[in-house]
């Protein structure tokens, strides 16, 4: 009776699982599956023509591109301070733990209200219009949390001889941060940059009022009224607009692309991430 | 490792970058909460407290009532919750629990590759297959058209699967081994040391896990957007009603993400009732993220 | 070694607050109703080929967002699909707003199939009247079969509702605010009309296809009835149509000036004939 009972509780879980798992590929599956026939050289070469209906997503890439770069150069600098002093100046200190809890309250800002942040302060108030450095700043802003905590983990998983040994050799606590905590905790910082720059190449919501626009931007020049081209808000507006079934395809090439972009993040982030396991299952 | 700590301070470049960096994260913070609060203030004054009780939205008429997309909002998060909750539970017990370790990595790491999918693709994947489905799903109860909170919920729920099932599982995999062996030495089965070890040790942990999936939930924009049919002031009557389910309905979220924060622009009173909504928003899911951290003590994978 | 990293990073740094802010070159920018996006789109394509102009096409907020964006100097010129109301110009006391009247377009109550398999091929202005305020919830109350009528409202703001309610109520400002479901671009309205047993909604005219959804005729106090044909439309017996305008501040200029030019010549008003809405010379 209870082995049966146990039985029935591990079929459950399996069920979940199978369930979990399987929706989740599924749907992979099917946006593989709709947007490989749009999928051709051409289509990342071309601009957009006909409003979506034909052409390519050029821009569109390259748009998405410039915010992620942009978003990754704001974020680091910041993330790499704010690591530092969680991770080794205020580690035994209360600051600590509030400023990680600041960390997570800003992960779980939703990302509309970045939009609307950024259409108050850069779009009106210094009157950038739409600018493709303000969503950069903005999708900076909101991948700092997952960059922060991933190196913040990654220094708090040094071991302690590392730290002691250097502080035994007479250096200050900076030096052993250049010396021993930076080279040894840069896989940190490079797998949370991943992992943050897949939320900001895929939301829509924070761009959408500040930085991008549905066509006849390209390559911007300056920083006032200098929008982009974006690959998620291309598929935002076609997915509520489009003219002719052409353009059915294209929606569904442009979602293949984006997922694939945020998959190809996540794949370069994997090596570091399980070498980061292997260790800590060492220590 | 712990440090001890240093005698004298030297106060160098990179000590004071740290600082700077941090203060620019708080200073951010505060800015967004203050200019939201400064930006919605000629609504509270124009409405007062029954901004956040009225139950009826009419620019023209200057009303700004936000209850309905308060209520669309709760009601699609719970929705989402309903369904991901169990089936996330499910699927962290079986991963941590029974699986061994290097399987259980893959399948986290296939989960947590899949939360890549960008919400607006969830919106399309919405908008062409799950606003059918469920159209054809009630016909029995006549609903007007496929685009309803149900649906917004059910395609919420899918989204927030990962983050719950991410989570519980490093809850229940913080439980320590030498309890379970001690349990499966005093002849419990496997599933009754879960019932009886695992999960009340894991209590706090998995409500956590839930408390992040439901601030997820409550701050997604574009899918539902996509999905939920945007229709204004509905509110349930009787209250407990849960007729509107498989009604259109307004979240927080959509109203937010409308072109009518662009129309707004031009007019204080308007656009002040549009902030505010954002203000409220930005509350409620902080106040979500909060708790559920100090439950999880601080143990968060991504969001 | 860590001296290096130190002093890149350090470099990195002040090359991000040097980055040069501001001065560009000025492009074009237009913004406003999806309406008259279509052969604007195309039409700055073919310009930005042939005579390499820079010009940014948006649609956010449908013509309202059009007028304020334009109002407020943030785009150079507004596409709109319905007349400029005092009110309009109330908000907007510093800006002259010129309007360029480039072609025509009607207002369609479109169905779907069923509703229009069932019998229903016209409804008068009180019908709708009577729909929109919710008196009316049920097809078999206007001879058509027995289902809830699903109307999906046009979001204020957009051209279409515009029409719909100046033609129903005399104003749009007379027109009471209701909660229905609402939609936003054409496509998207199409779309949901389709899929839908029972639905109604307004529709430009060009996009009603006659194969998934169905444009309604209007029932006038004569009894008779106008389809939304282009005949009707350009003989203004069809009553819910409505102008296209580009709107700009003062006399457009520059490149502005270009463009709109380019509409109203032959090639242009070919554009705007291309997207199902009538040319300046059809409607003399």
């Amino acid at each position: 009776m209870r082995k049966l009972r146990h039985r029935l509780f591990w079929l459950l879980t399996a069920f979940c699982a199978s369930l979990a798992c399987g929706i989740l590929l599924l749907l992979v599956g099917a946006i593989a599956f709709r947007g490989w026939p749009a999928i051709s050289w051409n289509f990342f070469t071309e601009q957009i023509r006909l409003v979506g209906a034909s052409g390519g997503i050029f821009y569109n890439l390259i748009g998405t591109l410039i915010l992620i770069t942009t978003a990754l150069v704001t974020c680091l600098p910041i993330a790499f301070g704010i690591g530092l002093l969680c991770g080794v100046y205020q580690r035994q200190h209360k600051w600590r733990s509030h400023l990680m809890m600041l960390l997570y309250l800003l992960n779980g800002v939703p990302s509309i209200l970045f939009g609307l942040f950024g259409l108050i302060v850069f779009v009106k108030f210094f009157g950038w219009g739409k600018s493709w450095l303000s969503g950069g700043i903005l999708l900076g802003i909101m991948m700092l949390p997952t960059v922060t905590v991933a190196f913040i983990e990654r220094i708090e998983g040094l071991p302690a001889k590392y730290f002691e040994a250097a502080k035994g050799l007479g250096l200050t606590t900076t030096q052993v941060v250049w010396s021993v905590i930076i080279p040894q905790s840069l896989s940190g910082l490079i797998t949370g940059s991943l992992l943050g720059l897949v939320r900001a190449a895929t939301e829509t919501a924070p761009i959408m009022f500040t930085a991008t626009v549905f066509a006849g931007a390209t390559v911007p020049h300056g920083v006032k009224e200098n929008p982009v081209l974006s690959l998620p808000y291309h598929i935002f507006i076609l997915a509520q607009d489009s003219f002719d079934p052409a353009v059915g395809a294209k929606i569904w090439g442009t979602a293949l692309v984006l997922v694939g972009l945020a998959l190809l993040l996540s794949l370069l982030a994997l090596p570091l991430r399980l070498r980061i396991h292997e260790e800590a299952r060492h220590h | 490792m712990t440090g001890t700590a240093p005698k004298r301070r030297e106060w160098d470049f990179t000590r004071l970058w740290s600082l700077g960096a941090s203060a620019f994260a708080l200073g951010f913070m505060l800015l967004m909460v203050t200019l939201f609060i400064w930006q919605s203030i000629p609504v509270w004054k124009h409405e007062g407290i029954s901004y956040v009780t009225g139950k009826s939205w009419f620019f023209r008429q200057q009303e700004f009532g936000m209850l309905p997309m308060v209520y669309g909002s709760v009601m699609v998060a719970a929705v989402a919750l309903i369904i991901a909750v169990p089936l996330g539970l499910g699927t962290a017990i079986f991963t941590s629990e029974f699986l061994p370790s290097r399987v259980r990595l893959v399948v986290k790491l296939i989960v947590e590759l899949l939360s890549g999918i960008p919400s607006v693709v969830y919106g399309l994947l919405g908008i062409l297959f799950l606003r059918n489905w469920v159209y054809d799903m009630l016909e029995r109860f006549e609903p007007l058209n496929g685009d309803t909170l149900l649906t917004a919920g059910l395609l919420l729920a899918v989204m927030v699967l990962p983050t719950i099932m991410t989570l519980a599982d490093d809850a229940l995999r913080g439980v320590s081994v030498n309890q379970r062996l001690a349990a499966r030495g005093l002849g419990l089965t496997q599933t009754e040391t879960i019932f009886s070890i695992v999960l009340p040790q894991a209590a706090p942990g998995l409500m956590s896990a839930v408390l992040l999936g439901l601030g997820r939930a409550l701050g997604e924009t574009i899918a539902v957007f996509l999905v939920v049919g945007r229709q204004d002031n509905q509110w349930p009557d009787p209250i407990y009603s849960m007729r509107l389910l498989i009604e259109s309905g307004q979240t927080l979220t959509s109203k937010l993400g409308s072109s009518e924060t662009n129309i707004a622009y031009g007019d204080p009173l308007h656009w002040a009732a549009m902030v505010g909504l954002g203000l409220i928003l930005l509350l409620m899911t902080a106040a979500i993220t909060w708790v559920g951290i100090r439950l999880g003590k601080g143990k968060d994978g991504h969001a | 070694m860590h001296f290096t990293v130190k002093r890149s990073l350090a470099l990195g740094l002040l090359a991000i607050s040097l980055l040069p802010l501001g001065a560009s070159a000025q492009a074009l920018k237009i913004n406003g109703s999806t309406t008259v996006n279509l052969p604007a789109a195309e039409a700055a394509e073919i310009l930005r080929a042939e005579k390499k102009l820079n010009i940014q096409v948006d649609t956010q907020g449908g013509s309202s967002g059009g007028i304020s964006m334009v109002g407020d100097g943030l785009v150079h010129i507004g596409m709109l699909s319905k007349p400029l109301s005092d009110d309009d110009k109330k908000k907007y006391p510093k800006v002259n707003f010129k309007l360029t009247h480039i072609g025509e377009d009607a207002v369609a109550m479109i169905v779907s199939q069923d509703v229009w398999e069932g019998g229903v091929k016209a409804v008068t202005k009180q019908q709708l009247r009577d729909i929109y305020e919710g008196k009316v919830k049920n097809w078999k109350d206007i001879g058509g079969p027995d289902r809830r009528i699903a109307f999906f409202n046009k979001e204020p703001g957009r051209g279409t509702w515009e029409v719909f309610t100046h033609w129903v109520y005399g104003d749009s400002k007379k027109a009471p605010q209701v909660s229905f479901p609402e939609v936003g671009g054409n496509e998207e309205t199409r779309n949901k009309v389709a899929s839908t047993k029972g639905a109604l909604s307004q529709l430009s005219s060009s996009w009603a296809d006659g194969k998934k959804v169905f444009a309604l005729g209007i029932k006038g106090e004569d009894g008779k009835v106008v389809i939304p044909d282009a005949a009707h439309i350009a003989n203004r017996s069809y009553p819910m149509s409505r102008p296209l305008y580009f709107l700009t501040n003062g006399e457009p200029t520059g490149d502005a000036k270009t463009f709109i030019e380019f509409v109203l010549s032959a090639r242009g008003q070919d554009l705007v004939r291309k997207h199902g809405y009538l040319a300046l010379a059809d409607l003399k």
